[in-house]
Parts: C-alpha cells; structure tokens; sequence
C-alpha cells in the first residue's frame, strides 16, 4: 500500500493530507481535519449521520473514499454557519425543535440543505424523500419537516442576524 | 475495517482500460455505494481499487429517436432520475430511479456500477431488461455488447472477463404503444426489494398484445424474466384475468430464497401479485 | 401537516409552556456539541472488545501472546486476570439479581458478550488484534427461548436458578376468583411480544482516563452519570469520588444506557492497566448484539366482564426472555404487570410475571418500560371483547377507566386524570374522517405511564433528584442537575421551571448537568421521572434562593403597607402593587454585597415517600390510527394518527411536542417493522439494512390533542410526557387490523406475512363454517 497526498477542499478551505488510500471521506474529515459536527451511526450507508454536501450535493461521507472527493467542494455542517451567523436552515431547525439528542442533526441539515438547493419549493413529500436516507431515533421527523418547509416558505431569511 | 489496497486513479478510459489489463487482483470502484460496504466488511479484499468515479467520457446520457437511449457507465442514478428525454421517453425508469434508496446514494452511485455489481436485488436491471436493454462492456482489447439479460451470471457474477469495464447502457427507442411499470415489494420507501418485478407490454394495432416481458428482481440468483407468462399473453387481446394467470407462472418460475423479511412461498405469492400489477399498469399505459 | 391544540389552556405563566428553544440548539445545529464519540484525548489508545462466538460456554484459556507481538498493540485485559470479577448490576440491593461481570471469568452466557479487549495506539490495530487472541472454549448445550428454558431438562445459565427462573413478580388485588364469578363472558387470548433495540444514534461509546494519582475519568454515552460512578466504583475496587462520569452530549437512551456496557468497563479496566486514556466505541453491529433490548415477552390473559361490559377480573400471567442477566429486567417484568391493569378499574386483578434466563442478548428497560408489551395484549383483547359484546369500544373503555381520586389497590393513588376527555377528544377525530376508503381502518388503544419510579434498587429506598441554584452577581443563574439530558430536552425543561419559579428570563439560566464532580447526586434520566423529580427538585432550590432574595427585598422596602413581594419578568414588585417596583439585577447585586459577595445558593431535593408502589403520579392517553393495508401483500401503511394526551401542566412546548411525536415513531416501529429474530442464539439482523425503522417517508402526520389537567405532586402540575406514549401504538395498528378484516394478530412486530397467514386462515375457517352449514 502506497500512501496518497490530497487536496482536499473543506468548508472553502485547502487542507493537504497524506493518507492511506482506503481512507474514508468521513475520517478525513472527522480523524484527519477534525471537524468532528459529521457523525457516524453505521457500517452500511443507512443512518446519513455522515451527509456531507459535494457540489452541493448531499452524499454519505462514510460511502466515499477521500480519494474521490479531490477535486470537488465539501461542505460539513460547520461551513453552513458563516462567522457565527447560522444558515436559514440552522435557525429554522431550533425554532422547530427539529432535533433531540442531535447526533443525526449535522447530517440532517446537510440533507436538508442540499434538498432546498436543488428544489426551493418542494412539496411535503419531496420533502419526506430528501431525508429518507437520514435516520432520527428522537424526533419522529415530522419536526423536521416543518423546519424546511418553513425554510423553503421564507421565513429564516438570509440576513442571519 | 477495510484492508489495504493499491489505488489506482486512471483520468481516461484509455487509462483506465491500459491499467486494469495490467493489474491482476484488481476490482473497480466507481460511486462505491455497495462496494466499500462489502469491503469494509472484509467479505471482499483486492489489492488494487481501480477508480473509474472520474472518468467523465461515461459520464453522459444521450437519446435519439433512432438509436434510443445511451447511459454511459458513471452517469448516477440521480442524472438518470432528473433527466428530462429519460423522463419523456422512458418514465418507468425515472420512476425506478426515484425509488432506488436515498437520494444521497443516488448522488454518488452510479447505473455502471449498480449492473456491474449484479446484486440480484438491484433496481435497475429488471426494469432495463423489460425495456430490452443492451450492455456494452470494454477492455483493452476491444468492446463487446451483449442484451443485458446475459449479462448477469450468478449472485454477485457477471460475464465480465479480466480487464473489462461496463462502458454503457443501450435502451432501443421507445415503441409505440407500449407501456412498462415496475414496482418492488419493500417494508420502507428507501429498502431494495423484497422482491420486485417489472412487465412490459406492447399493443399492435387491433390492441392485442405484440410483444410482452416480465422481469423478476430479487427472484434468484439474476434478474429472470418469465418467458412461459410473456409467450401466454403475446397474441392475445389482454385482460385482468390472463395477468392473474401470468402472475400465477411468475410465482412458480422463480427461485427466492428465504431470508428474516420472508419466506420463500411469501416471495412466491408477492412476486405473483406485484407480475400481476405492472402487467395491468403496463398494459393501461400501451392503451392510453 | 400536524394539528396541535391544547384543551383547557393556562396562561398565566412567562416562560413554562411558551416557544422557548431547546437551549442546547446552537451546539446542536452548528456541529459544536461534543460526544463521547467525538472525544479524543492527548496521549489516547483506541479500544476493541473480542467478543464470544458462542451462545453458551467455558471460557478455558485465553492466549493474548500473538496479539501483542503485533506492532501498535499496548495491552490486553481479560476477566480473569485484570478484573475483581464482581458481579454487577443494577439492582445493586439485592445479590442475587447482580449476575452480570461485564467482562466473564469463566464463562459467556450470549453470542456477542465481551471475552477480552485490547488497546492499541489506532482503532485499525486494535481490531486486527483480535484476531490474533486464542480462545479456548467449552461449548454448553444453550436454550434461547424462555418456554424451553423452563423446562426441567433445560441447560442451566446461572448457578442455583432452578429452570433459569431469574425473578418473578407477582401483583394481585381482590378476589379474582369471585370477581370471575360475577362475570357474564370471559376471553383468554395468548401473545407474543417481540423485542426491540434501543438504537441510540450514537453507539455505545466510553474514554476512560486512569491516572497515577488513582483517580478515574471517563467520558461516556449514558443516562445516568450517577450510576455510572457506583456501578464502576463497585466493580473496579475504588472509592466513587475517585471517579468522574462526564457526559455533556449523549446520543439518545432510551432505556438502554443506564447500566455498565461493554465500552465503559473493558476501557478503564484498559485505562487503570495501561495509565493511558482508552477510548472504545461500539460499531453499529456490536450496539445491536451486544447491549441489551426491549423484553420480549409471552403473555397469556383472562379477562372478565358483565354483559354491559363493565370490567370484572383480569388475570395475566407472563414469561419473558431474560437473555442472559438481569440488568433492568426485573423492574420491566413488575411494570408490565402493573401497567397491563391501565388505565382501567379492575374488581380483581392478579399478575404472576416470569424472567426466564436464555442464551440471548440480555432483554432490560426501553422506553415504556414493559407497557407497549402489555398494552399490545391488553388493548386488543379489549377491543374484541367489545366486538364479542357488540359494545362501542370507547364507551366499554371509559366506562371503566381510571378516575381523579381513584386507588389502584395497594399500589396507586390517581391524583390527576383527564382520560375522559381523551376519549371526547379521539372520537371527535373518527368523526371528522367519515368513511375511509376501504383499505383503511382506524384503531384506538388507550394506556396510562408513570411520571417516575418511586422505587430505587441501588442505594437508597426511594427514587430522587436533587438540584442546586447559584446566583451570580449579575443576576445570572447556575443550575446544577444530576438529571441527564439524553435528548429528551430535560435540560432546557428544567431551565424553565428554573426561569419561572425566580422570575427570570429563560436565557438567564446556565444548565450544569452530566458531571458527576460538579452536580449534584440524582438517578438520571429513565422511568420519566425527570420533569417530576428533578423538577421539583429544581423548583424547590429556585424557591430557597429567591426567598434568600427576597428578604434582602423585603428588609430594604419602605412599603407601610400589608404586602407580597414576588420577581416575575426580572421585575421585583409588590403582588398587589406590580407597576410599582425595580430591576431584579440591582436587587441580585445589593443582596451579594450585603452576604459580603457570597453568592446565593439554593438548594432543592425530591423523593417520593408515601406515594404508593410505582409512582407519585400518572399520565394518561388515547390513541387512534388510520391504517393502510394491502390485502394482497400485507402491506402496512400509517396515514393519520391522532393522540389525546394528559401530562398535566405541559412546561416545554417545543419538548414535549418533540417527545410525543418521537415516542410514536418508536411505538409504530414496534408495531410493524422493528424485528428481532434469532437463529441458535445469533441475531439475524444486527445492521440497519436488516433492521427497519420509520423514516420520514414512513412517519404519519402525529396530531395531538393536550388535555392539560394539573397534577399536584408535580412542578407547576406537570406530569410525564416522553415515555408513555410508546405504549399504546402497536395495539391501535392490531386494531385496525380487526376492524379491517376481522383479524387478531397476536403477535408483534405485525409482519405482512403474519396478516396474509392471518386472512388467510380466516378464509379457511369461514368455508368449513360453510361446509359445515
């Protein structure tokens, strides 16, 4: 086994790492960078604790090698906040309580990020199908839902005051 | 724990092609979505990964009215799903795609990689068949294209030789009076099936059935289609009770293997009524 | 998308019952929250527990030599050499019932239990080492269902259990038989009630710190931090204030982390070995075979009632797979009996209740606590005798349903109870839908829960929490808890009890909890007792420092009057006066000058003395479902659900709705898709492919109608709200299956082949009706 040297680009930020190829986009980012907000629930690619965005694109960190993901931009939950200021979606799962113990959280909103990216307006079923690959033991989801409903409907505005 | 492995980065197909000719014990990656599950759990370990995910000249899907529809190897499920001539001449495959796990595994995973790693509950390929869906696989050496139907040899074994990749899905143009429903039996929206099959039927001018296929998934070793029901209802002019009796022959002209979601006579019975329902979807839609 | 209403509203409060936002949010929302899975201290070593492939046998030899050739590798611990070999558990009174040595000395009692763990300087070695660990057993003939295990030829798992019978409980009040006498019909339906897995997002995870100076860290995914202190305090030799449990975020509970697990234990005894830190997180695979499950229970019931169905005597009698130790079993096996008596006035009433041992994952609490088994039995039941009477099921129910001021006999006294109006409230919402399409049906289900055990097994005879107000000179205020917030939102309920009892604002309060080295002593999170105790508990420290206020208030007021002062707002003023008044900060800082810059500190604590068997107080609820089935393939699909719930004073609006939904979630996956089946011992679907849950795709719209009685032994007249509500869901989806089809599934999960198997066998016994005629 010959180790690689990276690029990876991380929340708008480079970071080189030299690593064993086998190494998942997951640990790098949590083992190797250290932004710990991405979680791990399981071996299988069932929880989405590990969504990250990819191009915008919501992915499984742990269904990726590092590798794959040169040359693109990863975002993890810490790049949605923009110097303390939290992202619409942020917000609006707080004012719903949209989360209890919050380890599915991060990956959530990820999911939820990169659903509105692609469709601004999606019907509660689009919804529901956005996050169907993210697991919540707590919530029951629905609370969920209503945070990006909410979202989508406008009312976390942009502003992040 | 995945065990440690050579990785190889090819930029183009030629690349790709010249480097998996020359390393033996090499298994492809693509979206990975499968794959890195079966080798984390070391049930596969290779010494060289072979990394197609960035060969972008198969990523691609191109439709002509002639030609049909072609889907190069690393295009994702989700292209297919969101594609508009896909959506136009070929619903039943973006509503397939629409139901094939989460969105964030179709973001990554990829059509090539889903056929080429012929789990025999896979989406894709029971819908592609009834559609009457090509193959064509490539090495160094030169390509080949085979009807996908052959493609599939066993659990988890394909035709593919050493040093050859799944370049592209064919799928012929759409005919005229044809319809085509697939659907799966599962306990979550997001599940593989338990079981699930995918009809095809196409009506000739007096509205008898020209041409009909059904293709089983999860129902053996491969994707099957179930030629005894398909030659029942050619010929004839359709109707709910011949379905029920093609349903009856896809629930003997199967092998599900029991497993803790079912048993294999509750496979038998759900392949049946799901045979049953995709041939009256399809046949609905042929007559619209 | 979901309708929430509240019946009988108050409003006279500023913070309880108001939109305040889990405090926890922002950690919570921006990646900043830390869990144990996230911790990594310097120096650390990764931990990894080989485990027995066996579900019953010797452990003779353990040879670790090869495995410490390998390069990276620090150490390894096994039972026999580097453990007390204490028998553990959480019934910490009572010897006989602590059976559990987390790591085995001579012998493993599932597949799955821990053999031996090793420490390495990554996760990867760690795990390769395992492989290098030579085990020599003796396998024993193993039995993994509690029918078989009783039997006299039975293999025995524990030493002088007599056919592996581990506890049995027995409740009974009046004259059973007579009472059986007096009825005009009588059923007896067996059950059988599957298990189910906790699965907390975040697997069992444990860092453990031994130091040279004999003391213990450890940071851990748990539901009590004080527990976690005794328990390893007991099993490793040491002094409990030697020991710090620190666990700031936990990942979920559920029931399943409040006793010692795999990763805590094998990770300080590694840690005190090796004087490193050791950190051991459970993969996903490990948390489903290795920690403990829902019980899965047989259940066999009579029931006897008169002609207008009023309800005579009930007789219940229950065998549940143990698995392998005791763990919480023994209080899940006396709640199940208990609460299969809800929320009904029984004449007579007797339970007889069985903890088998097997060769399987041990079985202990999970939310509802025994209750989702026995309600699943007992609302069914119910429901056909209603059917076999031609009686309206709601009528029979609420014809016979607890009351205000209602005595179980012997073990309850019902303080608050607004289950009539539940019934008002779901029939109400069956009539709203009018004719449902003919492949839907509704059911209903109605339970009562506990707002905390009285009962405490490990140190003291009651239950209790404890809590401590500073203030500091601003005004701001510390609120140490011992109670554990799992997710449950325990914190912020508390800080709002807090807010409102000293009249601050809500964003006045800092929670300290879940740390055993700064809060004070208290059960933790599980029997939903934490709103009731920890919040009266809370209430009672925020009263004791704002009387401390007061005084200074009322030694400083020139008021020539008959007066009350009270704080409400921030704002201190006369009751009878409120516009005339001043700032809350001045008073905090000329009250601190005054104690010569000593803080005010208040001090609170709550037990349960004299408030009967299970629990000072009880919620109540009713539930309906709206069921999609496919005749075809057994389909089930949830469409509508509508609860009728009675927590007393709801205090955390956001919170509670969040536990209501939540509980239902894990109460509909009990109903129909959480699946635990074993083959010789092996769980067949230890993954989250195999294992299925509700996903939002899956999860119906939850609409809940909050009756708000008040309930005196509770902080502002709250009872609890996160756990009953797993109860009732399985039953009304059984319902509604009966109601559809007329069939009785006595089973559950509800699994599509069991309802084709069940129509099916309808079919066959209406056409021999036909024959026969």
């Amino acid at each position: 086994m010959e180790k690689i040297l990276l690029q990876l680009n991380v929340n708008g930020q480079g970071y080189e790492l030299y690593i064993n190829p086998k190494t998942l986009l997951v640990e790098a980012i949590r083992d190797h960078i250290g932004l710990t907000g991405t979680k791990r629930g399981c071996d299988t690619v069932s929880c989405g604790a590990c969504t990250v965005m990819i191009d915008g694109m919501s992915v499984k960190s742990c269904s990726v090698l590092a590798a794959q993901a040169e040359g693109t931009r990863i975002t993890t939950i810490e790049g949605l906040e923009d110097n303390g200021k939290l992202a619409p979606i942020q917000k609006a799962f707080i004012d719903h309580g949209a989360y209890q113990c919050g380890f599915c959280a991060p990956g959530m909103i990820m999911s939820a990020q990169a659903l509105l990216n692609e469709n601004p307006d999606p019907t509660e079923w689009e919804i529901r199908e956005g996050i169907e690959g993210n697991i919540c033991r707590c919530t029951g989801y629905n609370s969920i839902v209503r945070a990006i409903n909410a979202t989508a409907k406008g009312k976390y505005t942009e502003d992040r005051s | 724990m995945i065990n440690d492995f050579n990785y190889l980065r090819p930029g183009t197909l030629k690349e790709a092609l010249a480097m998996y000719e020359e390393h033996d014990d090499c298994k492809v990656i693509c979206g990975g979505q499968s794959l890195l599950i079966v080798m984390r759990q070391g049930m596969i370990a290779p010494e060289n990964l072979l990394d197609i995910k960035r060969i972008k000249e198969l990523d691609y899907i191109k439709f002509d009215k002639k030609e049909g529809l072609r889907i190069g190897a690393t295009t994702t499920h989700r292209s297919i799903e969101k594609s508009d001539v896909v959506k136009k001449n070929y619903p039943v495959l973006v509503s397939m795609e629409n139901k094939l796990a989460s969105i964030q595994v179709r973001n990554w995973g990829t059509i090539g990689g889903n056929i080429a790693h012929a789990d025999p509950a896979g989406d894709p390929a029971p819908v592609l068949i009834a559609l009457k869906a090509n193959i064509k696989v490539g090495s160094a050496k030169g390509d080949r294209t085979m009807p996908l139907e052959d493609f599939f040899v066993d659990y988890f074994e394909t035709v593919l030789t050493k040093g050859e990749l799944v370049l592209e899905i064919q799928v012929p143009p759409p005919e005229p009076k044809t319809g085509a429903a697939y659907q799966k039996f599962n306990l979550l929206e997001s599940d593989m099936g338990v079981v699930a099959a995918a009809a095809s039927v196409t009506l000739d001018g007096n509205g008898k059935c020209k041409d009909a296929r059904i293709v089983l998934g999860n129902a053996g070793a491969t994707p099957r289609r179930v030629k005894r029901a398909e030659e029942l209802l050619v010929g004839k002019a359709l109707k709910e009770s011949l379905f029920a009796e093609a349903g009856k022959i896809a629930s003997e002209d199967c092998e599900p293997v029991a497993d803790i979601h079912a048993s294999e006579e509750h496979r038998r019975h759900l392949l049946g009524v799901l045979t049953k329902r995709m041939l009256k979807q399809a046949w609905e839609q042929a007559k619209a | 998308m979901n309708k929430y209403t509240v019946i009988n509203p108050h409003s006279e409060f500023k913070v309880i019952n108001t939109h305040v936002h889990n405090i926890d949010g922002i950690a919570k929302v921006t990646g900043r929250a830390t869990y144990t899975f996230d911790v990594k201290l310097p120096n650390m070593l990764y931990g990894k527990i080989l485990r027995s492939p066996h579900p019953h046998a010797k452990i003779l030899k353990i040879d670790y030599s090869r495995a410490m050739e390998l390069p990276g590798v620090m150490g390894v611990v096994t039972g026999k050499e580097d453990t007390l070999g204490i028998k553990q558990g959480i019934w910490r009174r009572y010897q006989d019932l602590c059976d559990e040595q987390v790591l085995p000395v001579d012998k493993v009692r599932y597949i799955g239990e821990p053999v031996a763990a090793v420490a390495a300087i990554t996760e990867e070695i760690a795990e390769k080492a395992l492989d290098y660990i030579d085990v020599e057993y003796e396998v024993l003939p193993a039995v993994y269902e509690p029918l078989d295990a009783i039997k006299k030829e039975a293999p025995e798992i524990h030493e002088g259990f007599e056919r592996n019978i581990n506890v049995t409980r027995h409740i009974e009040w009046g004259d059973v038989e007579a009472a059986f006498e007096e009825a005009d019909y009588i059923r007896e339906d067996w059950f059988k009630c599957g298990g189910q897995a906790h699965m907390c997002m975040e697997t069992r995870a444990a860092v453990s710190s031994y130091t040279p100076d004999g003391k213990l860290t450890i940071y851990h995914s748990n539901q009590s931090p004080y527990y976690m202190q005794g328990l390893m305090a007991g099993v490793l030799g040491m002094r409990e204030g030697d020991i710090r449990v620190i666990s700031t975020y936990v990942g979920g509970g559920f029931g399943g982390k409040f006793e010692l697990d795999g990763a805590i234990f094998c990770s300080a005894v590694l840690s005190r070995k090796l004087f490193r830190p050791v950190k051991i997180v459970f993969t996903r695979e490990e948390d489903f075979i290795a920690t403990k499950r829902r019980t899965p229970m047989f259940y066999y019931v009579r029931t006897g009632v008169k002609k207008d169905g009023t309800f005579c005597a009930r007789e219940a009698k229950v065998f549940t797979n143990g698995g392998a130790y005791t763990g919480m079993g023994a209080t899940a096996l006396y709640l199940t009996g208990f609460f299969h008596s809800f929320p009904y006035r029984w004449k007579a009433y007797r339970y007889d209740g069985y903890r088998v041992y097997t060769n399987t994952l041990p079985s202990t609490s999970m939310r509802g606590f025994g209750a989702p088994q026995a309600m699943f039995c007992s609302e069914q039941q119910i429901e056909w005798i209603a059917a076999d009477l031609g009686l309206d099921p709601i009528d029979m129910r609420r014809k016979n349903s607890h009351h205000e001021g209602y005595e179980v006999p012997g073990q309850a006294t019902i303080a608050s109870c607004g289950i009539d109006q539940c019934y008002d409230e779901i029939r109400k919402w069956i009539n709203s839908k009018g004719k449902l399409p003919a492949n839907r049906a509704i059911g209903i289900s109605a339970c009562g829960f506990m707002s905390g055990g009285i009962f405490n097994w490990f140190d003291t005879p009651y239950s209790f929490s404890s809590a401590v107000v500073t203030i500091n000179q601003d005004g701001t205020v510390e609120l140490y808890v011992g109670a554990q917030e799992i997710g449950q939102g325990s914190n912020t309920t508390l800080a709002i009890i807090c807010a409102e009892t000293l009249g601050v604002k809500i964003e006045d309060i800092k929670v300290h909890s879940g740390d055993t080295d700064h809060c004070p002593p208290d059960l933790g999170a599980w029997g939903s007792r934490q709103t009731l105790m920890a919040g009266n508990a809370v209430k009672m420290a925020a009263e004791d420092a704002k009387k401390q206020l007061l005084e200074f208030a009322y030694a400083q007021s020139g008021y020539n009057i008959v007066y009350d002062l009270d704080i409400k707002d921030r704002w201190v003023h006369a009751i009878a006066r409120p516009e005339r008044g001043y700032d809350y900060g001045e008073l905090v800082k000329k009250a601190i000058r005054g104690k010569d810059g000593q803080k005010i500190v208040g001090r609170g604590y709550y037990t349960p003395h004299r408030k009967g068997m299970i629990s000072p107080a009880y919620s109540y609820m009713l539930q309906g479902v709206e069921v999609e089935v496919d005749e075809e393939t057994g389909k089930i699909k949830l469409v509508d659900s509508m609860t009728a719930h009675d927590c007393g004073q709801p205090i955390n609006h956001l919170g509670l709705i969040g536990q209501l939904e939540g509980a239902f979630s894990m109460a509909a996956g009990y109903g129909y898709l959480e699946y635990m089946p074993y083959e010789d011992g092996k769980l067949m679907n230890p993954n989250l492919v195999d294992y299925k849950m509700i996903r939002a795709t899956e999860m119906p719209p939850a609409n809940i109608a909050e009756i708000d009685t008040y309930e005196p032994e509770g902080p502002y007249g709250a009872k609890e709200a996160g756990e009953g509500l797993t109860n009732p869901t399985a039953a009304a989806i059984g319902n509604a299956l009966f109601h559809r089809f007329g069939i009785q599934m006595k089973e559950c999960p509800i699994r599509p082949e069991m309802i084709l198997n069940a129509l099916k066998e309808k079919k066959e016994k209406e056409k021999e009706k036909k024959g026969k005629k």
